[in-house]
């Protein structure tokens, strides 16, 4: 048969975010592919140096629609690092609590994804119902389902009271429950798992040739979590059990995030139950000390980057950021060959891809 | 004369097919929806599908055959249409002759080669590759299919739909002595109507929308009638092939036990695309040739057996 070239994207239907990919097939084997990026590219980073440290936390917070709080987070633990400065522990806890209710969320909509693109609408339509559950939370705590405008230099800004207590415990009761069952169908229902087993493997050295990070990477079994490995506080008191699977396949990738699921979950609680008193913010001067610093912490799709230069200004001289996808997406092309046309779903819902984050 | 008319365009003809086909559409997508957590479509929501597609702009890619892109919806329609007529529903049969299930398993194929042709006729990447794909999926499920269907034919002694039934009247039904060949028979059907999770051909994260890709606005309308039409008709004839007992001498009672048994049929449907992922297309055709063929043969095996 000859060769052949499909577009996919930027307008498909498999793509929630604008990418454009030339997949080679011949008959239903996938040749090889190419990928252009940059539609969504909106110079965020040099917007950053044109606003003030306090009005980029709103900036950075539209980097992406379904992590938006790590990256406020590691946008505000980069300044008050500059400062010199430690936030009460109990905004930490805050910090972290939407950080795992985010990994939560964003894992569940990536197992919606998935089920969707193999054909399987039940999963897909439970999973983003039980996702809304995540949403309530953070609606209730934050005022806001996707930008929660949580963060501030020097703290959050909300307090948990009784209630929220009350709420999100027996949210995240119900939710175990939900999950539990979700996890269930996803680990052994036979088409699901035809599907997913053995589709796209990635070698160890091809993570670490590519610099592959979060679940990717723990599915090809290369063992790195920033949780543990480069804590923020207070993630440092926490323990964080890391997941990891061998195989490396799409199988593996959807177990790796769905036993995440799980961890945060138990964290969240964990977070809830030991959660200590106090302020939540504490007072913060306007200009930032001259110097550079480097966070990384760990977004829902990986290590997420963060580099911050001030020159004593109110104005950060450079932002850099590093997104878990832009690894992600130069292993896309090598993973698709070899494969099957129907596959290509699998392969680019695996990798969790989000394109706003990548181009900014 | 009028009688005739009226079977042609009324009952069990256009009118009553288009009719049960919209409703049977609604039902599957309302199930569909209890299933998923959704509150699913109004009843009216397939007929006001239709009438918004006839209402929109016609559109083909520049140098597709707009005649054959035309003509092709229609036959597929008019021979759904004609199998339906030989379908007995409830019993009734005004056209009935010895051999109809022959011409209806014939007619009921015809709309999948049209969408293989509507595919490559309108020159999309996509529809080139649904339609390569549907023709696939043609050779996997028809085979293990014709093989399920014959089982009551062999049993009944007759090709006749309604001779099967009355022998179904003496014998009892036949999903009695063929559950297997019934089983194999509704994956078929799932695998002929281009259902999750035999949806390859169209599946919308692969090839976009299949053969139909780029079809639009009336003729997009008439293929959905025609896989709707194409849905009743298979229905219909599993019922009277499988649980074919309704003739009961109380008409009320076989026409309300008849809608009952494709309630039950749609819920089966339903609940399969519910339930499963949809395969690949080399993982169908193993599915066909390696599991449903060899055990569609054994079922027929049992049936030759026990007429003997």
């Amino acid at each position: 048969m000859d060769k052949i070239s499909i577009p996919i994207g930027p307008q498909h239907p498999l793509l929630k975010e604008p990418l454009s990919m030339m997949v080679d097939i011949s008959g239903e084997k996938v040749l090889g592919g190419s990928l252009r990026l940059g539609y969504v590219h909106r110079g965020i980073e040099r917007l950053a140096q044109q606003r003030t440290y306090v009005q980029n936390i709103h900036l950075i917070e539209r980097i992406c629609g379904i992590c938006s709080h790590v990256h406020t987070t590691t946008y505000c633990y980069a300044v008050e690092a500059l400062l010199g400065i430690e936030i009460p522990p109990r905004a930490q806890y805050i910090r972290a609590l939407m950080c795992e209710l985010e990994r939560i969320h964003s894992h569940l909509l990536w197992l919606g994804i998935l089920a969707k693109h193999i054909g399987l609408d039940t999963i897909f339509m439970h999973t983003w119902h039980d996702r809304e559950m995540v949403l309530d939370i953070m609606e209730e705590v934050s005022g806001g389902r996707v930008s929660h405008a949580a963060n501030q230099i020097g703290g959050v800004r909300f307090d948990l009271d009784a209630e929220h207590d009350k709420m999100i415990r027996k949210i995240l009761i119900k939710l175990h429950s939900q999950v539990e069952g979700l996890l269930d169908v996803i680990e052994t229902e036979p088409a699901a798992m035809a599907r997913t087993k053995g589709v796209a493997p990635i070698s160890p050295d091809l993570i670490k040739a590519y610099g592959v990070v979060g679940p990717v990477a723990r599915a090809s079994g290369v063992d790195v979590d920033m949780r543990r490995d480069a804590p923020l506080p207070p993630y440092d008191q926490l323990e964080v059990k890391v997941i990891t699977h061998k195989d490396g396949d799409a199988w593996a990738r959807t177990f790796v995030r769905v036993e995440e699921t799980r961890v945060s979950l138990n964290l969240c609680e964990t977070i809830i139950r030991e959660m200590p008193r106090g302020d939540v913010v504490v007072r913060t001067p306007r200009r930032i000390p001259a110097g550079e610093v480097i966070i990384r912490s760990e977004a829902p799709r990986g290590e997420l980057f963060y580099y911050l230069r001030s020159d004593g200004s109110d104005k950060p001289a450079r932002l850099k950021v590093r997104t878990p996808t832009l690894a992600a997406l130069s292993l896309l092309p090598v993973q698709l060959s070899e494969i099957n046309v129907a596959d290509i779903p699998v392969v680019l819902a695996g990798v969790d891809l989000c394109i706003a984050c990548a181009d900014r | 004369m009028i009688r005739s008319l009226f079977n042609l365009l009324v009952f069990p003809g256009f009118m009553f097919l288009v009719l049960s086909g919209l409703i049977f559409e609604w039902l599957d997508r309302k199930f569909l929806a209890r299933f998923q957590r959704r509150v699913g479509p109004p009843w009216y929501q397939p007929l006001a599908d239709l009438i918004k597609l006839f209402s929109k702009e016609d559109l083909l890619p520049k140098n597709a055959n707009d005649l054959l892109a035309t003509l092709l919806p229609l036959i597929s329609l008019s021979s759904v249409l004609t199998a339906g007529l030989y379908v007995p529903i409830a019993g009734y049969t005004p056209f009935s002759f010895e051999g109809d299930l022959i011409v209806i398993i014939f007619l009921m194929s015809v709309p999948t080669l049209a969408y293989y042709l509507a595919g490559i006729i309108s020159l999309g990447i996509y529809s080139i590759l649904g339609g390569g794909r549907s023709l696939l999926q043609f050779f996997a499920y028809e085979i293990p299919l014709l093989i399920a269907l014959s089982g009551p034919a062999i049993l009944g002694g007759s090709w006749s739909v309604s001779s099967i039934m009355e022998s179904q009247g003496r014998l009892g039904p036949f999903i009695i002595f063929q559950p297997l060949g019934f089983i194999l028979a509704i994956v078929g059907l799932i695998g002929k109507l281009k259902r999750d999770p035999f949806d390859i051909p169209k599946a919308t994260s692969e090839v976009v929308g299949g053969s139909l890709t780029e079809f639009s606005g009336a003729k997009l309308g008439f293929w959905n009638l025609v896989m709707d039409i194409q849905a009743v008709v298979g229905i219909f004839l599993l019922i009277d092939l499988y649980f074919g007992w309704t003739k009961m001498g109380y008409p009320i009672l076989s026409i309300v036990i008849f809608v009952i048994e494709c309630l039950i049929l749609i819920l089966i449907l339903s609940g399969t695309s519910a339930i499963f992922a949809r395969l690949r297309i080399d993982q169908l055709a193993g599915l066909g040739w390696r599991i449903l063929v060899p055990l569609a043969l054994l079922q027929i095996g049992f049936v030759i057996l026990m007429g003997v």
